[in-house]
């Protein structure tokens, strides 16, 4: 392929943001692309998403509830990525979250706002083999994010996020045709710490006397099958992402999740990015994610729009 | 490289971080900074004294009988595995305070409301029924309350007798009589026939398996596990058990006798009887609260609670508090407007202190929380089992009586929350499914703070403090007016005093 995808703009992050009953992003942070920025390169992402959901699985049932009605959340996000080499890529990212529930609602519980945490990470190209009729990548990135704001994770379903230090490991392998057809799949462990309540009691098939809360960690899996149409200046991809949790507890019968759940899902995605080709470097994007199964999950519906815009700082 | 030094920089972090997480209070055997011989002439709650309930006279340590029981001692101590090993640290030699937790783990298991049906009508939970769903019991703070009384007045009554058979008949332990034996607790001068760790595990058992009928399984394996600890530990033979767990099942018998008649069947009323309730209330003072769950709750919770068998007050109405302001009254629109600024101003403090506080579904509910300041206190000032058992009765009766005390005033008037009177209001705490005057956490928090102040003076101004927190959290939470905690304050303290006077005249002091 003569085409040289590098210098298209990086970011195609499905920005799956991983929903937690509440969401947190777990994956925001992280682009799962194959797309590499070029070294001293520069490409900033503003981002609004809007999520929704009205229904969650209560362990593994879906359930209703009348007291949160729908829960609605709402993030903006800038996100910054930097070629330090043409092999690896520095990346930054801070969203703000607000989330309530619609009125009427049987709880009349306040809902919340702020910063939630701070992403910064590194992806590295491991492999590029580029032949007449296909490119083959393999990459690999680590992802670190805190919480840089006082937000309470206890406090369920309108917390901003888990309020834990959180690393995100991903293997991501990406197979492309001629013809701009391609197809990707990472693989992802997810370690999260503890979390610190503000009650000094809580249970999890047991009591706990301490405010800590042990956050289970994860595995995810991604499949994105996609197309490039216009001269590469439009992207279009499908994913399925599935998240596993490595241990936890169950919400419990009409009780408000806590961040000690075991939180597992299958979503659907789709996502679109197009580059103008007559300004340079900016660039448009829309997503729409689709939780189709879980377990002490929302079933969140989501959409996201983003601009961003690539520039090089070398003279 | 510089890569690999920031991951391995950050692996380290991450490992360093590892905590442990507590699911019991931190404490080995001890030695208790009393020994009170004559615990066995108190006054017991519900029998006559430490000799009402009647055991056998114990064979003498010189006996064969005696000797026999020793030798059997010795083979399950040389079959010890080193998992029954662990379990004699783990139940220690305060097993009121192990009793005490494994209560307030089973009110969080079940402190769940039942949720509404497919069809918008809830179920309530049956003890007829008590698989459910929902299952029996929905152990609220009320429910939490009574369960924690008759547990901890069970134990107390039950270490009395102990106590008293203890130091007549002056028998040695094992490890005192056998010097092959060791003794894995902090030894101290206690007669070992009965065992009084017999007598709380019985007790418990019974009455917790009573209160949660769903749980006798697991209770009665923990029971299983405690009893061998108590040989294992080198403390007791089979005998000394037996009579303990004589002991501690006839004391809970006598403690569910009272419980199945103290009117607590009768608590959750029919719409009936609550709507009659809120009408009464509507025409006395022109106000009455409503839920408004979706979908409506058609009953408030226990709305008879109120009507519940005091331990120490001779009659509700005694404690029943002044009627509270009508809303329009310029004290009642002074606290709307400090019910706005608190929602337009939630401060880090504020916050904390609400959720601090909240123990709500899914916990061990206030009075588990006081039984938890207790506990430590407990460990802290070192008591025997008897003066254990003693504090946590007398708290305990304190909350009971102080929950019914407030349910009473709650149904009497009938007062609506914040989020029913102030358009558009919101919380951050749950608003509860009962009225709001007086508020339950002010006045449990209030009694259980008196009585311990009065048992560990030195704690006296910390848990004094707790309680008026305990009591405001719930106006920072905006599910309360400020009249509700501070009346819920001065009524738990008043419900105290009742059980504080009960206890100064037991003979202990």
């Amino acid at each position: 392929m003569k085409m040289k995808l590098e210098n298209k703009i990086w970011i195609s992050i499905s920005f799956l943001l991983c929903l937690h009953l509440i969401s947190q992003s777990a994956f925001g942070q992280t682009p799962l692309d194959e797309l590499m920025m070029p070294k001293q390169d520069v490409c900033i992402l503003v981002n609004y998403e809007f999520g929704k959901f009205d229904q969650y699985w209560e362990g593994e049932v879906l359930r209703k509830n009348g007291t949160i009605a729908t829960v609605q959340r709402r993030t903006a996000m800038v996100m910054a990525a930097y070629g330090i080499t043409d092999q690896l890529d520095f990346y930054l990212g801070l969203p703000y979250v607000q989330t309530n529930s619609t009125i009427p609602n049987g709880g009349k519980f306040a809902g919340t706002s702020g910063l939630q945490d701070l992403s910064t990470g590194l992806k590295y190209q491991i492999l590029d083999k580029r032949t007449e009729k296909r490119q083959v990548s393999l990459l690999a990135s680590a992802m670190l994010s805190v919480p840089v704001s006082n937000y309470l994770s206890d406090y369920q379903p309108y917390s901003l996020g888990l309020k834990t230090p959180q690393l995100a490991w991903r293997l991501l392998g990406h197979y492309q045709l001629a013809r701009g057809f391609y197809a990707r799949a990472v693989a992802g462990y997810s370690w999260k710490g503890y979390t610190k309540a503000e009650r000094e009691y809580y249970y999890n098939n047991g009591s706990y006397f301490t405010p800590w809360m042990d956050v289970p960690n994860s595995i995810n899996f991604d499949l994105s099958l996609g197309k490039w149409f216009w001269q590469n200046s439009l992207r279009v991809e499908a994913t399925l992402s599935t998240q596993s949790s490595t241990s936890g507890d169950d919400i419990r019968a009409y009780n408000a999740p806590q961040p000690t759940n075991k939180v597992d899902f299958t979503r659907l995605g789709g996502f679109a990015h197009y580059y103008f080709q007559n300004l340079k470097g900016l660039g448009v994007l829309g997503y729409w994610n689709q939780v189709v199964d879980g377990r002490n999950m929302p079933e969140m519906s989501s959409w996201g729009m983003g601009v961003t815009y690539q520039f090089g700082i070398k003279n | 490289m510089k890569k690999l030094l920031i991951l391995l920089l950050l692996a380290g972090i991450f490992y360093s971080c590892i905590r442990d997480l507590p699911t019991e209070l931190q404490f080995e055997s001890y030695a208790f900074s009393s020994l009170d011989e004559h615990g066995g002439t108190w006054k017991p709650v519900l029998v006559q004294s430490g000799s009402t309930i009647e055991i056998p006279t114990p064979s003498p340590v010189g006996s064969g009988e005696y000797q026999v029981e020793l030798e059997e001692l010795k083979q399950l101590l040389a079959q010890a595995s080193q998992q029954e090993r662990a379990s004699v640290q783990r139940w220690t030699n305060n097993p009121v305070v192990r009793w005490n937790e494994i209560a307030l783990e089973l009110i969080a298991k079940y402190n769940l409301i039942p949720g509404p049906n497919a069809d918008g009508t809830y179920t309530l939970p049956n003890p007829a029924n008590p698989a459910g769903p929902p299952a029996f019991p929905f152990a609220h703070p009320p429910y939490a309350s009574r369960a924690l009384a008759y547990l901890s007045v069970a134990q107390f009554d039950g270490l009395i007798t102990a106590w008293h058979y203890k130091f007549t008949f002056d028998r040695a332990a094992p490890y005192q009589v056998d010097s092959s034996i060791s003794h894995e607790w902090v030894s101290h001068p206690i007669p070992s026939y009965p065992s009084d760790g017999a007598v709380v595990a019985a007790a418990s058992v019974a009455v917790l398996k009573a209160m949660f009928p769903l749980e006798a399984d697991y209770l009665e394996n923990l029971e299983k596990d405690h009893l061998q600890a108590l040989m294992l530990s080198g403390s007791h033979v089979e005998s000394d058990l037996d009579a303990g767990v004589i002991i501690g099942k006839e004391i809970a018998a006598i403690a569910l006798q009272r419980a199945g008649s103290d009117g607590m069947k009768n608590a959750q009323a029919p719409k009936s009887v609550s709507d009659s309730l809120a009408n009464a209330a509507f025409e006395r003072f022109g106000w009455k609260w409503e839920n408004l769950e979706v979908p409506q709750r058609p009953v408030g919770l226990t709305p008879l609670f109120g009507q519940v068998t005091m331990w120490n007050v001779p009659n509700v109405e005694v404690t029943r508090p002044p009627v509270p302001p009508a809303p329009g009254s310029p004290e009642y629109l002074e606290d709307v407007r400090l019910l706005k600024e608190y929602e337009a101003n939630r401060t880090v403090e504020r916050r904390r202190i609400a959720n601090f506080w909240q123990d709500g579904l899914g916990t061990y509910t206030p009075p588990g929380h006081w039984n938890e300041f207790a506990n430590r206190f407990i460990v802290k000032y070192r008591l025997n089992t008897l003066k254990s058992a003693r504090t946590l009765a007398y708290l305990n009766m304190a909350i009971m009586d102080a929950g019914i005390s407030c349910w009473d005033a709650k149904y009497y008037y009938y007062y609506p929350r914040p989020i029913q009177m102030i358009d558009g209001f919101e919380t951050i705490a749950g608003t509860p499914n009962f009225p709001a005057y007086t508020s339950g956490h002010s006045a449990f928090s209030a009694a259980g703070a008196e009585v311990l102040a009065y048992l560990f003076p030195q704690e006296a101004n910390q848990v004094r403090g707790w309680a008026k927190e305990a009591a405001q959290s719930r106006v920072y939470g905006g599910i309360h007016w400020t009249f509700d905690a501070d009346v819920g304050t001065t009524q738990g303290i008043q419900v105290a005093q009742y059980t504080i006077d009960q206890a100064k005249s037991d003979g202990a002091d």
